[in-house]
């Protein structure tokens, strides 16, 4: 005979208020096999808990109704006292009279009743509840990130320093990521390069990292603790066990004319190329599509001045595998090309702004690369279209970002504080030139924020000029700029040397595709979704996957290297135990009336259920029936539903106690 | 039923008998099977019942005429215990009986390799209400006959070789009753099939014969929690034949043995046609023409109507 408890919660006045506590605590007593029962004005509280753990070994109870909130919200914290007072914690079931209930109703009496109900049901399922042994699935203590970017660098090198392997896949030929295009960074303007090219040297060198760059992820398999990913290693055509990296094979290469995208196409490269010098791994890549061996079947100038004998023309992609027991994302970011409306998408272009139309109308990544040592200018400012030094220069904010009407709503958050640091780096290399901004707000909380951006007015004579701009033209070879000033409520008409345009950030190209594989959530920008908000911002949906940098979002530069240093202590955190405990609420095949069908196999989306054969003790086979492998298995309930015979059953949510609560009704 | 009734050409059933004979003692000599499931003759003048036969002499009982209604996939789930384990096992199959094959070769009851499919090509058989040696006619021919869309099955290992002569064109009944149902209001259809189910009497035989109620143990027979009363009362006459026709749906492909074998005459294929004429119009699906795909029932594609998600 059961000896339930039953322990009514008043929630403060939540319940209380609208349900008699007292009378439900005396009814439900009078229910067969409930031992005791009583009322608490706060049960979650530590004397609350305490009332539970003492009544279970005082009153010999074997089964405990937490009558209370939803079970979202405390039925772990019930389960870990009831767990203290050694009972298993299974044994544990809450009655919802808050939500379900209190909330909801204003009569008293019929809430009364129906909280009667509730916990009534709950008595009679939790007869049924059967001890449930917490299930342990080994952890594979390697990660994966996916992404070389900043974001990913940060990540795989904190995993890597507490000694565990760590695979790092980039999908360019070069780890670095967007961060290295950058020319000096805000607020302290020192150069980007020099922070970014020694944490890129220190991933090459870590022994336990495992580098695959011109990598993809090909396909997630597993769960928490036991990914097996697939990664296509698309061919480099160069060896990179013998390449030295000398870099012969660039200077002979023909082929001398092909926009580099690192330096956003304004400057050129080899077909055989790294995307810049400082790349790591140094090792070059055929790009096929604009080599002349690969187009004619002739030149082949690379292979006969290569020393080493590194060149490949029939270099494959590869295939591989890795066993990994968490995945850190970090894909990134791209900037919003504005020009036209990109195929199927919501987003609808700025036209108006004539970019990629009007040579000299450029976005803030080519400014970068202009304003960089290392870019094709040698970090001189230069108009793209004719090489001369710009003396009037337009900034535009805001473009593509907050414009609900063009299609993007959020704000791309970095933009007000580069602009600022591109007036500045404008004025230190052109001393009479001068820079005008169009902007709706300055935002610039961060630390040491607000004062750059002043000193970019103050110092540094930047014009800041509150509006947006209607209009860009080209007027021999200046661009007109018509704009407003709304703060003076005037039209404003710049001629201008140069346009550089704030464009919205998104997402990297393929963060859906990517997202599918892995099977976790992404919102209507395809920015990939935390856990929660606030309080689990860098963990997704899914367990064992992890978020860092811009691919969550847009974030500043301190703000993604916090976040993969976050990521990857969660990381940590699963890696620090060898064995992963996981809530016992899985499916069972009752073997015995399971007829292979395998609808379960076909339902199940994730892959849990296997095939079993069964056999006598001769070793005929008897049957093949369906298997659950309880470290897959989410508890979803599918396969449950699906069974035709019924021959599979949710651990905790047996149809026995579905029953049982409907009968009690 | 159509007014004036006309005959069918059946003419060919003598050769087809000559051909299964032939090629089910071929089929033993050369130890290709292990046993046969066929049609033989019955005790009445022009019946037929099936045969499982396992010798090269008993081959000369096997026949084909428009009284082998039987669909004989259910003997390689139901009674596969008693025939031989090992080997090969040929079977007799119409259009009809070959859908079920297909569907139970996509739910891993079956595999196509341990099987001889022993086709054959078939004008229509009998009414279950027709007395046996009756000729058949638009009017005496099954229902599931009248909208045949396999006369010739496809796939099988062997077929004797005949020309199915043109037959009639005839409507399907089952069309017919589906819109007159439709027509009605719920409250009048609701009407109607109680008064069907309240004739159910749960032999269960509707279960016992179809092909795809393999299940060793029914959920309608459990009793820890009992999950469909089992007592002949309307309640769970009414859940029983619910839950049969949702575990038929997407499945059924209509070979109407559990309406022939109903005591009581409840129209159970109707049901079904109808659950089969939903899923077409729904997932444009037909059961029974392709080996594993996913059933629609149990897949999700982003075409799927999604219009019940409000």
């Amino acid at each position: 005979m059961s000896r339930i408890g039953v322990f009514i919660c008043h929630c403060g006045e939540n319940i209380s208020r609208t349900v008699d506590v007292e009378r439900v605590a005396e009814e439900v007593g009078r229910l067969p096999g409930v031992a005791f029962s009583t009322d608490y004005k706060y049960m979650c509280s530590d004397p609350g808990q305490t009332l539970v753990k003492k009544a279970i070994q005082e009153q010999k109870l074997s089964h405990v109704v937490v009558a209370a909130c939803s079970p979202r919200m405390h039925e772990k914290t019930f389960r870990k006292a009831v767990e203290a007072a050694g009972l298993n914690p299974f044994l544990c079931e809450m009655a919802n009279i808050r939500e379900h209930c209190s909330w909801v109703h204003e009569n008293r009496e019929e809430a009364t009743v129906k909280a009667i109900d509730i916990v009534g049901m709950m008595v009679e399922r939790v007869k049924k509840n059967r001890i449930l042994p917490t299930i342990t699935v080994p952890v594979t203590k390697r990660a994966l990130v996916i992404g070389g970017g900043i974001a990913g660098i940060q990540a795989a090198l904190d995993i890597a320093d507490c000694g565990h392997e760590v695979i790092l896949v980039e999908r360019e030929p070069s780890i670095g990521g967007h961060m290295a295009q950058l020319s000096e960074t805000f607020p302290t303007l020192d150069c980007s390069q020099c922070i970014m090219t020694p944490k890129m040297v220190d991933v090459a060198n870590h022994p336990k990292i495992k580098l695959y760059t011109y990598s993809e992820i090909e396909l997630v398999e597993g769960y928490i603790g036991n990914f097996q990913v697939t990664i296509k290693k698309k061919a480099r055509s160069v060896d990179e066990d013998k390449c030295t990296g000398c870099g012969v094979c660039m200077t002979k290469c023909p082929q001398k004319k092909i926009p580099n995208k690192f330096d956003q196409n304004i400057g050129m490269r080899t077909a055989i190329y790294v995307p810049f010098p400082q790349a790591v791994p140094n090792t070059p890549v055929i790009d096929r599509d604009n080599c002349t061996w690969f187009k004619t079947g002739k030149c082949g100038v690379c292979q006969k001045v290569c020393g080493p004998g590194a060149i490949d023309f029939e270099q494959q992609d590869t295939l591989i595998v890795e066993a990994v027991g968490a995945i850190v994302v970090s894909t990134g970011f791209d900037l919003y090309t504005i020009a036209e409306k990109p195929k199927g998408s919501p987003i609808k272009g700025y036209g108006e702004f004539g970019h990629g139309k009007i040579p000299d109308v450029i976005d803030g990544m080519t400014f970068e690369r202009l304003a960089s040592a290392s870019g094709p200018t040698g970090g001189k400012i230069l108009r793209p279209s004719d090489g001369k030094e710009p003396k009037q220069i337009v900034f535009i904010q805001c473009v593509g970002s907050r414009a609900r009407e063009k299609g993007i709503s959020y704000c791309s958050k970095v933009c007000c504080m580069y602009t600022a640091k591109h007036t500045m780096l404008y004025h230190h290399k052109v001393h009479d030139g001068q820079a005008y901004v169009f902007f709706m707000d300055a935002r610039t909380p961060g630390k040491s924020y607000d004062e750059f951006w002043r000193r970019s007015i103050e110092e540094e004579e930047a014009v800041y000029i509150r509006g947006m701009v209607s209009r860009l033209y080209q007027k021999g070879d200046k661009i007109v700029v018509m704009g407003n000033d709304i703060s003076v409520g005037v039209q404003v008409e710049i001629e201008a040397d140069m346009v550089v345009l704030a464009t919205a950030i998104q997402p990297q190209k393929g963060a859906d595709a990517l997202a599918q594989k892995l099977g976790i959530s992404y919102d209507k920008y395809h920015f990939y979704s935390e856990a929660h908000a606030k309080l689990r911002p860098v963990e997704c949906a899914t367990a064992g996957i992890y978020l860092a940098g811009a691919c969550q979002g847009p974030k500043d530069i301190p703000e993604t290297v916090s976040q993969a240093s976050a990521a990857a202590a969660k990381v940590m955190t699963l890696f620090s135990r060898d064995q992963m405990e996981r809530e016992p609420i899985v499916a069972r095949v009752r073997e015995a009336g399971c007829v292979g069908c395998f609808a379960c196999k076909k339902v199940c989306a994730y892959g849990a259920v296997e095939e079993k054969e069964i056999r006598d003790r001769q070793g005929n086979l008897i049957k093949i029936v369906a298997y659950v492998n309880p470290g897959v298995c989410a508890g979803c309930g599918t396969c449950q539903a699906t069974c035709p015979s019924k021959s599979v059953e949710l651990d905790g949510y047996t149809d026995e106690q579905i029953i049982a609560m409907i009968e009690a009704l | 039923m159509p007014l004036t009734s006309q005959p069918i050409d059946t003419s060919i059933y003598a050769t087809i008998t000559a051909a299964i004979r032939s090629e089910a003692s071929r089929l033993f000599t050369a130890a290709e099977v292990v046993a046969i499931i066929g049609y033989a003759a019955a005790r009445r003048v022009g019946s037929a019942q099936p045969v499982i036969i396992t010798d090269a002499a008993a081959a000369e009982t096997l026949i084909f005429t428009e009284a082998c209604v039987n669909n004989l996939a259910v003997y390689l789930t139901k009674a596969k215990k008693e025939i031989p384990k090992k080997g090969k096992i040929g079977i007799i199959v119409k259009g009809c009986d070959l859908k079920a094959l297909v569907g139970l070769m996509g739910e891993s009851q079956l595999k196509r390799e341990d099987l001889y499919l022993i086709g054959i090509p078939c004008a229509g058989v009998l009414a279950s209400a027709v007395q046996p040696a009756t000729t058949l006619t638009t009017e005496t021919i099954a229902s599931k006959c009248c909208e045949c869309d396999v006369h010739l099955p496809l796939g099988c290992d062997f077929v004797p070789s005949v020309t199915l002569p043109p037959g009639p064109q005839m409507e399907s009944r089952y069309s017919e009753e589906i819109a007159r149902l439709e027509a009605l209001t719920p409250a009048e259809r609701w009407a109607y099939w109680k008064e069907q189910f309240a004739k159910c009497i749960k032999c269960y035989a509707c279960r016992q014969i179809c092909p795809f109620c393999f299940c060793e143990q029914c959920l309608c027979d459990r009793n820890k929690p009992q999950m469909v009363e089992t007592t002949p009362r309307p309640a769970g006459n009414t859940a029983w034949h619910i839950v049969r026709a949702m575990h038929l749906a997407g499945r059924c492909a209509g070979c109407a043995e559990c309406e022939r074998v109903c005591p009581m005459d409840i129209p159970l294929n109707l049901l079904n046609r109808k659950m089969a004429k939903e899923l077409k119009e729904l997932y444009d699906y037909e059961a029974g023409f392709e080996i594993n795909d996913k059933g629609p029932l149990t897949m999700f594609t982003e075409k799927d109507d999604q219009s019940f998600i409000k």
